[in-house]
């Protein structure tokens, strides 16, 4: 029987993406590739397929969801939805899986030298980001999340994310069913960020492959992510990692850990955070090593999630959280000599 | 569908009184000068600044010569793929221009491949093309400028204004056949430059600080403007018209009189030009001073002579400064591109030239035809020097062969035809800029960069002729920074006095006759023009903001509007329209 839990360190690349999830089976084999990662554990598909059995939800979500079709609306889609949720999140956990989540998480924190760690929780289908169906930022990431009890009960909320109105909505319309889309859960050491950001090894918008460039803001990278806040934009040149371009931008949300909450939550940026320039030069160089390195190991442009440990010293790599094949319009094959009359063919005569 | 103004107001037969077009005297290449025909309506036309009096029945022939003849024809030479150069009809005494275009496709690929291969070489050898180019049109000069036209026969002096055209003519030739490349090198560098990302507003600069003969007519200008202030000429300067300053010098005596003697020998050098361009009917320096009298006066109202040493040199650091920025923005693969482009275009630098042939072509070629044709209205006894300029080439022709005599008739047709000239000269402010129909884009290099036909300009003429309300208009971004203040919408530069101390100048586009006014105004509106046009430059200079290729800036603004003129972002904002004047 394949095992509930995999440790990042521990699953064979191979096997990582079909064990792990996609989020987490990329991360695992990242790490064979020598890029630095935050320590920490998947809560296997294998786990979320023998809960799944135990509870009986087939037949719960066969119920709800069999009568939809594509054209359902949002209301009806909810209602049904919901309905699968609550029981994904609501049955017993199985006293095995629960003391297995458990003993991993404890392990994790003595991993860390820490008691009650404070992780990432984060959602990682198969299929999630396949070529031909995103559902980036569809499922649920918990930041933050410390103690057996919390964590436990942020897995299920992961879980149950599967069947949140938007993924069961863009399910119904790709003709994808449920089933082939299991859910694994990475339970990762949350990074003390000082800042976090997104670097693509691509220009995203023009599609330019000789540049990277990187947006960031304080704190965690939730605020980016989600687009909470304008981040601070940098590009640089690949060729020979010269920044060309800084701009600092006015950031007025942050992702912070709220002690009393015990969560990272989204706030207001302290003022004297907003308008201050969040890399120097030599950051902005480790974060553009970290990510040509996870493009070299895949052979094609990615975006990868990273974040700046409080306590890195320089010299030291960023630690990624995330990695994926970027999906951006046909990379343009730019002239590379002067050529006086084919630019004016194309700026002066071209139209 | 497509924006379409109408042409009816122009359409008839008549050029001026008592002249009917026979199309028998002035070769063309592909289209020649007309009229407007309804079918006209299916192009374009945009209303032409060089000549914002009009043109005499004697200037028409720049039309025939310049632009139906020497652009189409360098059009052709070296070809310009999807265009064969540019055609005009009249609007009266107004000239509107359009492109011609080459439609078929697979003559536009045959023509692009013979660019590809004439455009490197030309680009790469323009130092020693132009200078055979300069060497010629100067030794004809020299020519012409040596011979004593008092001294000659009325036939001779009709032979003389017949090589005089042939040398107009070639001179224009030359013009097309340098400006068309470099000017299709510069603005596919302008357009990869804002590709790339860098600051429209910096891209001139690339190209700034080497000297020019125009320059170098400023520095003399300067040294004599020190040299007045160092005789305590002030006073004299400040209490006359320009007209007036050189009777007054001369009456005032003394240091005044030495001056004058040091004025008339800078005249001798840098007095063979005309004040606007391309325009027999102007005269020199030499023959009226008052336009370099006027620039004396403008600059001795600067507290402190102008340093020509220090701007030269701050303008080429500025220009090393701007391009060690613009590099720094672009990966070492853009670099190499950027690199390519700039090289290119220093070696064949059209801001320079712009300038540069002004001096040699523009403002000095038609001189000789005037002098003949002044020599020739003396000899046939004209009522006034100039009214052989209201005489068609066919007629001036005949006239002096003796086939036809200078009659009643021919006199009365001079007058008419002043009055004609007059009555259009009135009807210019009202004139639509552009007429036909809208195209999506130009793409003829001369249209987009020296009449500022891009699709900013385009899609303003579009919404103002829609009827939709304008309250902010956008051009060429062509010098920095942000003014405000009322708006002066001048029509010509005999209406210069009409601007105050921190006024806004909005106007068609401006010659080097407008420079004086760059002293005092609080920014620069033009419809036409781009990143090089006179005002651009000026307006660098001066530090004055300027927005270029505005569109329909003289329509849209109102004498009297307040307006925010924002030169970085190539902004025009109407703050506040003056009562009863319409939008």
């Amino acid at each position: 029987m394949p095992p509930a839990i995999a440790w990042m360190d521990e699953v064979a690349p191979e096997q990582a993406v079909s064990v792990c999830g996609a989020k987490m089976g990329r991360l695992a084999e990242l790490l064979r590739a020598g890029v630095s990662l935050p320590r920490g554990f998947t809560v296997t598909v294998e786990a979320f397929r023998r809960h799944w059995d135990q509870a009986g939800l087939d037949e719960v979500a066969d119920a709800a969801l069999g009568g939809l079709g594509a054209e359902a609306g949002p209301a009806e889609i909810e209602a049904a939805a919901g309905a699968v949720r609550a029981e994904l999140a609501g049955r017993d956990l199985g006293a095995d899986l629960a003391a297995l989540i458990g003993d991993a998480y404890e392990e994790l924190s003595s991993r860390c030298f820490e008691i009650n760690v404070p992780t990432a929780v984060r959602s990682s289908a198969i299929g999630e980001d396949s070529g031909t169906a995103s559902f980036a930022g569809i499922f649920d990431t918990y930041l933050g999340v410390s103690g057996q009890d919390r964590v436990l009960d942020a897995v299920r909320q992961c879980w149950a994310s599967l069947f949140n109105t938007r993924a069961v909505a863009y399910r119904l319309r790709a003709g994808t069913h449920h089933r082939d889309m299991p859910m694994a859960v990475g339970v990762v050491e949350l990074i003390h960020a000082r800042a976090s950001g997104v670097a693509f090894s691509v220009h995203p918008v023009t599609g330019k492959t000789d540049r990277v460039v990187i947006e960031t803001s304080w704190g965690w990278g939730e605020a980016v992510v989600q687009g909470l806040v304008t981040p601070d934009h940098v590009e640089v040149g690949k060729a020979d990692g010269r920044v060309l371009k800084y701009q600092v931008a006015d950031k007025t949300v942050v992702s912070a850990f709220d002690y009393a909450v015990g969560r990272v939550v989204e706030t207001e940026m302290p003022a004297r955070l907003v308008s201050r320039r969040v890399l120097d030069e030599e950051q902005i160089a480790a974060i553009t090593d970290a990510v040509l390195a996870v493009e070299r190991h895949y052979g094609y442009p990615v975006d990868v999630e990273w974040v700046l440990d409080r306590h890195r010293r320089e010299g030291e790599p960023v630690c990624v959280v995330q990695a994926r094949p970027v999906t951006v319009t046909a990379p343009q094959t730019a002239p590379t000599e002067w050529n006086p009359a084919a630019m004016a063919a194309k700026y002066v005569f071209g139209r | 569908m497509a924006t379409v103004i109408p042409v009816d107001e122009f359409i008839n037969d008549e050029w001026y009184p008592g002249f009917k077009p026979g199309y028998t005297h002035a070769p063309w290449y592909i289209d020649p000068v007309q009229t407007f025909r309804k079918e006209d309506e299916e192009n374009f036309w945009f209303l032409d600044f060089h000549w914002p009096r009009g043109l005499t029945p004697m200037g028409l022939i720049w039309n025939e010569d310049g632009y139906n003849w020497s652009s189409q024809l360098a059009a052709e030479q070296m070809p310009l793929p999807p265009g064969r150069g540019i055609t005009c009809r009249l609007g009266g005494t107004h000239t509107y221009g359009s492109p011609l275009p080459v439609t078929d496709v697979r003559e536009i690929g045959q023509r692009a491949r013979r660019l590809e291969r004439m455009l490197p070489p030309f680009l790469q050898n323009f130092d020693e093309i132009w200078g055979h180019m300069r060497e010629e049109v100067n030794e004809s000069w020299d020519y012409f400028h040596g011979v004593d036209l008092s001294a000659l026969s009325l036939a001779d002096l009709r032979e003389n204004l017949i090589q005089a055209r042939q040398y107009h003519k070639r001179a224009f030739e030359i013009h097309f056949q340098v400006m068309y490349p470099l000017l299709a090198n510069y603005v596919g560098f302008y357009s990869m430059c804002t590709e790339l990302g860098l600051d429209p507003g910096q891209i001139g600069k690339f190209l700034q600080g080497y000297d020019t003969k125009i320059m170098e007519t400023d520095r003399e200008l300067w040294k004599l403007t020190s040299a007045a202030r160092r005789a305590g000429l002030e006073q004299v300067f400040a209490a006359h018209e320009p007209d007036g300053i050189r009777a007054a010098l001369a009456a005032h005596g003394g240091a005044a009189s030495t001056w004058l003697t040091q004025f008339d020998d800078f005249l001798q050098v840098y007095g063979w030009r005309t004040e606007g361009s391309c325009d027999v009917a102007l005269p020199s320096w030499i023959e009226d001073p008052t336009p370099a009298l006027g620039t004396i006066k403008t600059f001795l109202l600067k507290d402190t002579d102008h340093d020509f040493e220090a701007a030269r040199n701050a303008a080429a650091e500025e220009r090393e400064a701007a391009v060690d920025a613009a590099r720094s923005t672009l990966t070492l693969e853009e670099q190499k591109l950027f690199d390519g482009g700039l090289a290119s275009c220093r070696a064949a630098n059209f801001p320079w030239w712009q300038d540069d042939h002004n001096y040699y072509i523009d403002l000095r070629i038609a001189l000789p035809m005037r002098w003949a044709c002044q020599g020739i209205a003396d000899r046939i006894g004209a009522d006034h020097q100039d009214d052989t300029l209201y005489l068609f080439w066919e007629e001036i022709m005949d006239v002096s062969a003796g086939r036809r005599p200078y009659d009643a008739g021919l006199r009365s047709l001079v007058e008419q035809r002043k009055q004609y000239f007059d009555y259009w000269l009135k009807r210019r402010p009202t004139l639509p800029k552009v007429v036909g129909t809208i195209p999506e884009s130009v793409n003829d290099p001369i249209l987009i960069e020296i009449f500022g036909l891009n699709s900013h300009f385009l899609r303003a003429v579009e919404a103002a002729s829609s009827g939709s309300q304008v309250k902010t208009l956008t051009g060429v971004p062509a010098s920095k920074g942000t003014g405000r203040g009322i708006a002066r919408v001048l029509h010509n530069a005999d209406e210069l006095h009409r601007l105050s101390p921190g006024e806004v100048l909005v106007c068609e586009s401006t010659s080097p006759n407008w420079t004086p006014a760059f002293a005092k105004i609080a920014a620069c509106v033009c419809d036409g023009g781009g990143t090089l046009s006179h005002a651009a430059i000026v307006g660098r200079e001066y530090g004055v903001p300027t927005v270029t290729a505005v569109g329909l800036a003289t329509m849209v603004i109102s004498d009297g509007d307040e307006v925010e003129v924002d030169g970085t972002a190539g902004r025009v904002t109407v703050l506040k329209q003056i009562p009863n004047a319409q939008g």
